[in-house]
């Protein structure tokens, strides 16, 4: 499960996910560009798998 | 005082602190060389935490990043996704190798591997590969702080005496206190490197633009091509984004500085915390680092070196104390990386080699001697390496950053039970041919059809392992039921494994 989540929510922050669908330059939470803010919030849900992981002992 | 001697002042300071820490890593070691090397497979979550860190981030991570957001745009946001994968790999390989390295008391990855593929080949092949390409990553550490001095004292020490002053300090804190030293010192070099990188950057983007949302808005309106991707050169094409974030994860995590951090910790939930939280510290410190590149792209143009983006903007717009703050931040980004380097390789050296082929059966304090030896040659080398210039040395270096790469398909023969095993002759050719495309990939026809040459490098490296490896002996059942035994029992059973010896 946290194997799949985390495969999943890389693929959403690589090619070509990130040069299609992200690729957008217009301002979003707090002034920053799309692409920027898509991306942070991928690695922050990345790293939520992480830890929940590590609290299940997986 | 004038800016040029605050900012040399506390430079002077932090190395100081480093060390007295030093001397005190000295009093509490012991004529050990697991202590010496390997902490006494004692590091606990905090230490280990911020050693990690802080070997992960070098001077690159200071100063090249700015400059890359500074050049290609906001492509290298890919940092996040390598370093979120760094903590992926500590969780799952790292545990494995930290399992192994227990039970079976190994010291480097060339143990690790020999072991496992029963060959003497094996081990000199993975202790050369992982000192020839990290060696000349001296060279690039030693650069960055022999360019801080040079900024920070305003070109009254140049390039070549800071650079020794800095390598001298390195090396006379791992002397004095081997693995001990260098952690306790990390440990203040990835505290004091975070916090300058965040307040640097967020005081230019207060003093330049009244905050980062004004500094958004102004690359928005002046700079728009660094904002979208493949970048305003085109270099973030699929295939290096790619390509960076498996070889800048892989890469990094496969060098033999951060392999050998795997043995030292004190137990494997340890660890497990490690690979889980760190990607915090490692992607969060390229959110300032965007700051600087992309505000620097719009406040000062046209610079030469766009790598000195950071320290041009501070000495321009920030006062001399907390400039000065921020550069000793840099130094640290380097020092950190620099002497986990210094100590892997005299590791490997001493145990890899001189132990095993020159003197084997000497008592510990003998090499503990010889280490230091080592560290003493290894620092003569890399000063020599840094202040002089030689074409091969150019090609090696380009190599560099991709060869450990090379280690990934033996290494995950034997952390990944599998059907098929590799062999001894497998693996050694894959490397070989692995490290043959490498220098056709990366320097006589740079990054085919658009694809990071280390990929290639590694399919061509995968694909000759296996293919040999059906043509081959593979290692004994014995030892394959050993060591596979041991993993399985440590993933799916005893998360503790208890201490068996070393192996044959």
């Amino acid at each position: 499960m946290a194997t799949a989540a985390f495969a999943a929510l890389l693929l959403l922050a690589m090619p070509p996910v990130t040069h299609s669908v992200l690729n957008r330059t217009e301002p979003w939470i707090l002034g920053a560009p799309f692409l920027y803010v898509a991306l942070l919030a991928a690695y922050v849900a990345l790293i939520g798998v992480l830890i929940w992981a590590w609290r299940r002992r997986v | 005082m004038e800016a040029w001697e605050v900012a040399t002042t506390l430079i002077i300071a932090y190395l100081g602190l480093t060390l007295l820490l030093g001397v005190l890593a000295n009093r509490r070691l012991t004529v050990d060389v697991e202590d010496f090397m390997l902490y006494g497979r004692k590091a606990g979550f905090i230490v280990l935490y911020l050693t990690i860190v802080a070997t992960f981030h070098s001077a690159f991570a200071f100063l090249g990043s700015g400059g890359f957001f500074y050049t290609h745009g906001i492509g290298f946001w890919a940092a996040g996704a390598w370093t979120v994968l760094a903590g992926a790999i500590t969780y799952v390989l790292g545990t494995r190798i930290w399992a192994l390295g227990k039970a079976f008391g190994y010291i480097t990855p060339a143990d690790l591997m020999a072991d496992f593929y029963e060959s003497e080949v094996v081990r000199v092949t993975v202790a050369v590969v992982s000192v020839v390409f990290t060696i000349l990553y001296i060279q690039v550490q030693a650069q960055g702080l022999g360019y801080i001095i040079t900024v920070a004292t305003d070109g009254r020490v140049s390039f070549e005496v800071g650079t020794l002053l800095l390598l001298i300090v390195a090396a006379f804190y791992l002397i004095a206190g081997g693995l001990r030293a260098v952690y306790w010192t990390d440990v203040l070099q990835g505290v004091w490197m975070y916090a300058a990188v965040w307040i640097g950057a967020l005081v230019l983007a207060y003093e330049l633009f009244g905050g980062p949302l004004q500094l958004w808005q102004e690359v928005a309106a002046q700079r728009p091509d660094l904002l979208s991707l493949p970048g305003p050169n085109g270099f973030f094409t699929p295939g290096m984004w790619i390509g960076m974030v498996v070889t800048l994860s892989f890469g990094i995590i496969l060098q033999p500085h951060m392999l050998i951090r795997y043995y030292t910790a004190v137990d494997a939930k340890t660890l497990k915390a490690l690979g889980a939280t760190t990607p915090i510290y490692l992607m969060t410190l390229y959110i300032p680092a965007a700051f600087v590149g992309l505000g620097g792209a719009v406040a000062m143009p046209d610079l030469d070196v766009p790598d000195r983006i950071f320290p041009e903007l501070l000495f321009a717009h920030v006062s001399p104390w907390l400039t000065g703050a921020i550069l000793a931040g840099a130094a640290a980004a380097a020092m950190s990386t620099l002497d986990s380097i210094l100590h892997s390789n005299m590791t490997i050296l001493t145990h890899d080699i001189y132990r095993r082929y020159v003197r084997p059966g000497a008592s510990q304090a003998h090499y503990l001697r010889v280490g230091r030896v080592f560290v003493v040659v290894l620092l003569a080398v890399g000063y020599v390496v840094t202040v002089s210039t030689f074409d091969f040395l150019v090609v090696l270096i380009t190599l560099s950053g991709s060869g450990a790469l090379q280690l990934l398909p033996g290494l995950a023969g034997v952390c990944f039970p599998g059907r098929r095993t590799l062999t001894r002759t497998g693996v050694v050719a894959g490397i070989a041919a692995g490290l043959a495309t490498l220098y056709v990939t990366l320097v006589v026809a740079p990054h085919p059809l658009g694809m990071h040459g280390a990929i290639w490098a590694l399919l061509v490296n995968g694909a000759t392992a296996l293919l040999v490896s059906r043509f081959t002996a593979a290692p004994s059942a014995g030892t394959i039921e050993r060591v596979h035994g041991e993993l399985e029992a440590f993933v799916y059973g005893d998360p503790e494994p208890k201490p068996s010896g070393p192996p044959a």
